[in-house]
């Protein structure tokens, strides 16, 4: 069966087979409203009571409780800050010592970066991306609640360990040696460690997700250079956290190992280097700050145009701002580190690239400008917060460029003007923007109007602080204050500055109280909202208010691209209406053009993801108490859970076409090879090579720059090298079994090369642990314990190759691979491939160690 | 896709090239390539330059090509995104025209 069929005269399909080249979409007939909502309630609604939490995946659901957990996080960053400018109030405050100092500092950083802002602009992606595309749900809802519950477990660890006194203190940064076993004996650090970590399995869950969602399920004929701007700045977010946060997780892991094993990554005398840990940590914490930036502006290039009752300026332009962005955001991490001794040559790289970054940046400034200068501005609330970013914000980014120049850098380095630059740039580039998104949507979340006057007295306490706090931190920074300190008894000409501070942060932290307040009224007390109260053209106000939890009676398609079809696709005048197969079904499209291809069958609620995360959260619990030999057990925990998410999918029959239109009749996705979930292996690959490539990175700087290097001589026999070439021979036969497995799937033997594949899988691990077995000891030398690294990546990935063949080959016995169906063969060929491809390199990069 | 791949030619291309002549310049250091001559200058800035022009060539290539058979807002962001590869290469690697390399 082909991906698409059309049936009766006006039918066509392409000769790929996966796409309807055209837009003239009959409309269906139309059905009473009220039937149509009862029918897709009933599958798409959460279960009542307790056990919706624990089982909901509906990214309405979910995504709003990303945004509110998220705004908790926030409040208890914002109470460490004033805490923080208590203490610096005057010169020697007595209000916190020195190690709860160092503990609420790193926190609020912490909390803010990690806790409320990635989680934030997940939930907005998650809650609002099906909404303005014309989809019901995200593409893996299962993998939304999963990421939600690491966030949650992850984060309320880290929280904790604040009422326990083991928060971490070492900085949000965590520079090494302040964070090794030496300097930081205590479970501080492992808290940051590992608590980041288990929360950063949500974001690159959200990343995947986010990806896939935008690629693939838009509304029918919506091409990528006519979707929604805010698309392209979720699809950029998206794309730079594959990208941005595999580093992070690398350093995270190797840091980690370091404390438990004493491996010396960052040890000098042994040939590590402090500076891997700084480099791997800025090439993610750099593009974190676009990453951040990149959702707020894509809520700006909404609400900007609306507000200002007419279209975006230069849509074309921003897409070009976005893409430069995206890209040249990951040559500039080298800026945070102008002050440890690095080649001029280098400086001069990174400094140009970081003046070159604020090109782009301005390039959207300018097309927002001119988009208000275009139309006729409303100031309304949201505008409010609109004007608030743009005062806060080109203050941040010309400070950044004043940064971006390393004599000046030099001199202001780890001051309190860097201080004032990062919280112009993140509450000016994140917050405002997320306040006013907030805002905007709040009738579409809650159903409600909200209370007149209370948000326009949060807005400016908010203003009115914050420029007060922070503008004066700038002077502070000039007159030499260094950041982290509690007190600064021989310096009394910076105390007037930081009263001042402090007194404004107070106002501040009153009008975010207030801004909070408001949102409560408003979900408790507002007045019914109508529907599409702005005006806006968007797909997202083209549903009831609040959102049902289906979004859309009908999906839009060509005749339904805007807010106006909103009666038409309640009438069920769109694609694919109700649920008449009581199924959760979903349009998926291809990428750029968005023509439809078929029909995803979503999961419906369930338990998985939270028994998942919590399997998950046993493997790092058991790390974080130093019971080392109990960890294993998480692990195996988690493959049991994570084997029933794949035991549960797929068909053992073929089912038939789903009537999409008229004249449109699609296949589900069980009888399609190039699904959804193929594109989010392919998504998380990314993120996987970019982790290994970051791996590669820290085995070439290492070797070229790091102290205590050329390693001493190695002790690798040759049955060690020959057993490494005997297991990537192994993958290989194992590589040309998946291949020979899908196309075979539809005889009765086709079972036999999944089972080789098993086999080879096996026979590739024991070969990888004669290699473990024949390493010199990893405590030795840095060099020594990156081989053990590469390694363990290989095994992990071997393991995770044998789960997917035997998956295949139990899809195969049990009848969900047939002509029609391919099961879990794709994912596992896909698979298979990148283990062999990081395996042989890595066999290379020993290989050359040896001979060079 | 292709009209992605198209789209994304020109940055990608800055990117490896970034990486490229960022790695040869630690390679360089480590190896003392600063210290053997070729022609008018070291080894360490000839193997930078090499790297950069032919970088810098393909932009050029990429520009032209890239756009061919493309119409409207389509071939307009494949042109923006080649043209951004180009400008931030040119501007990003200038610094190993002239100056010193290992200190």
């Amino acid at each position: 069966m082909t991906d698409a069929t059309h049936s009766g005269t006006a039918s066509g399909v392409l000769p790929d087979g996966t796409a309807i080249d055209r837009a003239d979409i009959a409309t269906n007939p139309p059905q009473r409203a009220l039937h149509l909502h009862r029918e897709l309630d009933r599958v798409w609604a959460d279960l009542p009571g307790w056990r919706g939490f624990f089982t909901s995946v509906n990214h309405g659901t979910i995504g709003l409780r990303f945004m509110a957990t998220s705004f908790v996080f926030f409040a208890i960053g914002g109470v460490l800050a004033m805490l923080i400018r208590a203490q610096l109030a005057t010169r020697e405050g007595a209000f916190l010592d020195t190690d709860l100092y160092n503990q609420i500092f790193t926190m609020h950083g912490t909390i803010m970066m990690f806790l409320f802002a990635i989680p934030m602009l997940e939930g907005l992606g998650l809650w609002l991306l099906p909404k303005i595309l014309g989809a019901r749900d995200m593409a893996f809802p299962r993998l939304s609640a999963l990421g939600y519950f690491c966030y949650l477990f992850g984060g309320s660890v880290i929280v904790l360990s604040l009422l326990f006194g083991v928060a971490p203190d070492d900085g949000w940064f965590m520079y090494t040696p302040l964070s090794d076993r030496t300097h930081s004996p205590g479970v501080n650090a492992d808290v940051w460690l590992l608590g980041v970590t288990f929360v950063e399995i949500s974001a690159m869950a959200a990343a995947v997700e986010i990806t896939v969602t935008i690629l693939r399920c838009r509304a029918a004929h919506m091409p990528l250079t006519r979707m929604p701007l805010m698309g392209w700045y979720l699809l950029g977010t998206s794309v730079m956290m594959l990208v941005g946060f595999p580093p992070l997780i690398l350093g995270s892991i190797l840091l980690e190992v370091q404390r438990a094993f004493d491996w010396p990554f960052f040890d000098v005398a042994r040939g590590g280097d402090p500076l891997l840990w700084q480099h791997l940590f800025w090439l993610f914490g750099h593009p974190e700050v676009y990453i951040i930036f990149l959702p707020a502006a894509g809520a700006l290039s909404t609400i900007i145009p609306v507000l200002s009752r007419t279209t975006i300026l230069g849509y074309g332009a921003i897409v070009a701002a976005i893409i430069g962005l995206v890209f040249l955001s990951f040559g500039l991490w080298v800026h945070h580190m102008f002050t440890v001794g690095i080649p001029h040559m280098a400086l001069a790289f990174f400094s140009a690239a970081s003046a070159l970054v604020a090109v782009p940046t301005a390039v959207q400034i300018f097309a927002w400008i001119g988009t208000m200068w275009d139309g006729k501005v409303q100031m309304r609330l949201p505008m409010l917060y609109v004007m608030g970013f743009f005062a806060t914000f080109v203050m941040g980014g010309l400070t950044g460029v004043m940064l971006a120049m390393v004599p000046f850098n030099w001199q202001a380095h780890d001051t309190a003007f860097v201080t004032a630059h990062l919280h112009y740039v993140l509450i000016g580039g994140f917050v405002f923007p997320m306040l006013a998104a907030v805002t905007y949507w709040m009738p579409l979340i809650c159903g409600r109007w909200r209370i007149r006057g209370l948000g326009e007295a949060a807005f400016w306490l908010i203003l009115i602080g914050f420029h007060g706090t922070f503008f004066l931190m700038h002077l502070t920074g000039l007159l030499g204050m260094p950041r982290r300190i509690d007190v600064y008894p021989g310096n009394p000409e910076w105390e007037w500055l930081n009263l001042t501070s402090s007194v404004f942060g107070m106002i501040q932290s009153a009008g975010f109280a207030l801004f909070a307040f408001d949102i409560i009224m408003q979900w408790l007390f507002g007045r019914r909202s109508w529907r599409n109260p702005w005006k806006a053209p968007t797909l997202d106000w083209a549903m009831p208010v609040p959102s049902p939890s289906y979004n859309f009676a009908s999906l839009p398609g060509p005749r339904q691209p805007d807010a106006d079809a909103i009666l038409p696709l309640a009438r069920g005048e769109g694609l694919l209406p109700g649920a008449p197969r009581g199924l959760r079904e979903t349009l998926v499209v291809e990428p750029a053009s968005g023509r439809p291809q078929h029909v995803a069958v979503l999961a419906t609620n369930t338990a998985l993801p939270v028994l998942t995360s919590a399997a998950i959260g046993s493997f790092f619990g058991a790390m974080l108490l130093g019971f080392y030999w109990l960890a294993p057990l998480g692990i195996l925990a988690t493959i049991i859970v994570a084997w029933r998410w794949g035991a549960i999918m797929g068909s053992t029959e073929d089912r038939a076409p789903a009537q999409v239109a008229p004249d449109l009749h699609l296949p589900l996705h069980f009888q399609v090879r190039n699904t959804l979930a193929l594109t989010g292996a392919v998504a998380l690959l990314v993120g996987d090579a970019t982790l290994y490539a970051s791996l590669l990175f820290g085995v070439g700087f290492l070797t070229v720059v790091a102290p205590g290097w050329p390693a001493p001589p190695s002790g690798l026999e040759m049955p060690v090298l020959v057993a490494g070439l005997a297991a990537v021979a192994a993958m290989a036969v194992g590589s040309v079994a998946a291949r020979l497995a899908e196309a075979n799937r539809a005889r009765p033997s086709g079972h036999l090369w999944t089972l080789v594949g098993t086999g080879m899988a096996v026979l590739a691990l024991v070969m990888l642990g004669v290699v473990a077995m024949g390493l010199d000891d990893p405590t030795r030398h840095a060099r020594d314990a990156l081989r053990g690294v590469v390694v363990g990546f290989a095994v992990a990935h071997g393991v995770i190759a044998g789960l997917l063949a035997l998956r295949s080959h139990l899809d195969h016995r049990q009848g969900r691979v047939g002509a029609n169906r391919y099961g879990a063969i794709p994912g596992w060929r896909l698979f298979q491939d990148f283990w062999l491809a990081t395996s042989a390199i890595s066999l290379a990069v020993v290989l050359a160690q040896e001979v060079l | 896709m292709g009209w992605v791949a198209r789209a994304l030619a020109g940055p990608t291309l800055w990117a490896v090239l970034f990486s490229v002549v960022y790695a040869l310049h630690g390679t360089g250091c480590n190896l003392g390539w600063t210290d053997r001559s070729v022609l008018f200058t070291d080894l360490h800035h000839a193997a930078m330059w090499v790297a950069w022009g032919l970088g810098l060539v393909l932009h050029g290539a990429l520009v032209v090509t890239m756009p061919k058979g493309q119409e409207g807002r389509r071939r307009w962001i494949i042109v923006a995104g080649a043209w951004i590869g180009l400008v931030s290469s040119v501007f990003t690697l200038f610094p190993v025209i002239a100056t010193s390399t290992c200190f």
